[in-house]
């Protein structure tokens, strides 16, 4: 393990500029620098996540700052130098961080838990609507179902599931885009897509939004 | 499809504001770093980089992670 480092050039040495950062972890990478980088991580993902971890946090964010380091010193080549070293760093060791804890609190849960479909669901929007005065359920009630017609023509099966899953079933889009084998950029494509859909159909349909919201 | 009122509200509120230029998440993870930086300089990036404030605003896991990366920026400055 320790042939994995080149030794670092003194013990106190501190890397502060980004091309000291650079030049100590090009492989074979600086231990000092490794492990400088780790404990700067370290710091910052407590003060990041301290609110969502609620037992072990010291466990969780060490875990996540190795995890972190390894796809840093994997990728620093890509780093731009548009920003301090450990800025970049440090939002990778946060997206680490954070898909992590998605996943965790996610992890015995499949798609398919969420997918029992009720098709009274339907029924179920009209009677919330008996609240209200019989006009505005007559005209609200009409509008949902034309607006839900339109999302069943214009999207894919695929949109129409992702969307049920992160807006009903409240799933972050990481843990569905990781359930799904696809990534989360994919995801949000997907769903960008299916808005994109529908605000065509109601341009074609000479519907305004606005008055789409105005009416329910 | 499996729908509420709310959800439906929801999802015709952000209609106006979609269109073809829209960035994704992989894109917006890109220039992280420099947005952060920039703001914490006091520096508007939403102005030099206002697709970016535009996919903050719209995904929720993104504008999370960039809380936490200027939570964590302020702790280590």
């Amino acid at each position: 393990m320790l042939n994995w480092f080149k030794k670092g050039r003194d013990k106190s040495i501190k890397y502060q500029t980004n091309n000291e950062w650079i030049l100590a972890l090009k492989p074979p990478p600086e231990e000092q620098a490794v492990h400088q980088l780790r404990v700067h991580l370290i710091r910052g993902l407590k003060a990041s996540l301290y609110k969502y971890v609620d037992r072990e946090l010291d466990e969780f964010v060490e875990d996540i700052a190795q995890d972190a380091v390894l796809k840093i010193l994997d990728k620093y080549d890509t780093f731009r130098g548009d920003s301090k070293f450990t800025t970049w760093a440090m939002k990778i060791a946060v997206r680490e961080g954070y898909s992590e804890l998605r996943k965790k609190r996610y992890k015995d849960i499949s798609l398919e838990q969420y997918s029992n479909y009720d098709p009274d669901d339907r029924e179920a929007i009209e009677i919330e609507h008996e609240q209200a005065g019989p006009d505005r359920i007559t005209h609200e009630s009409m509008m949902v179902q034309k607006i839900m017609k339109m999302m069943e023509e214009e999207l894919t099966d695929k949109q129409q599931k992702v969307i049920e899953h992160l807006m009903i079933d409240q799933i972050p889009m990481t843990v569905v885009a990781e359930m799904m084998n696809s990534n989360r950029n994919a995801i949000y494509k997907l769903v960008h897509d299916a808005r994109m859909k529908l605000k065509n159909r109601l341009q074609v349909e000479g519907i305004d939004p606005e008055e789409i919201l105005n009416t329910m | 499809m499996k729908l509420n009122k709310d959800v439906l509200k929801k999802l015709i509120s952000k209609i106006p504001h979609t269109h073809e230029g829209e960035i994704g998440c992989d894109e917006c993870f890109d220039e992280l770093h420099t947005f952060a930086e920039m703001e914490l300089e006091g520096k508007s990036p939403e102005k030099a980089m206002p697709l970016i404030r535009e996919h903050l605003d719209n995904c929720g896991e993104c504008r999370q992670e960039y809380q936490a990366l200027l939570d964590a920026m302020k702790v280590l400055s």
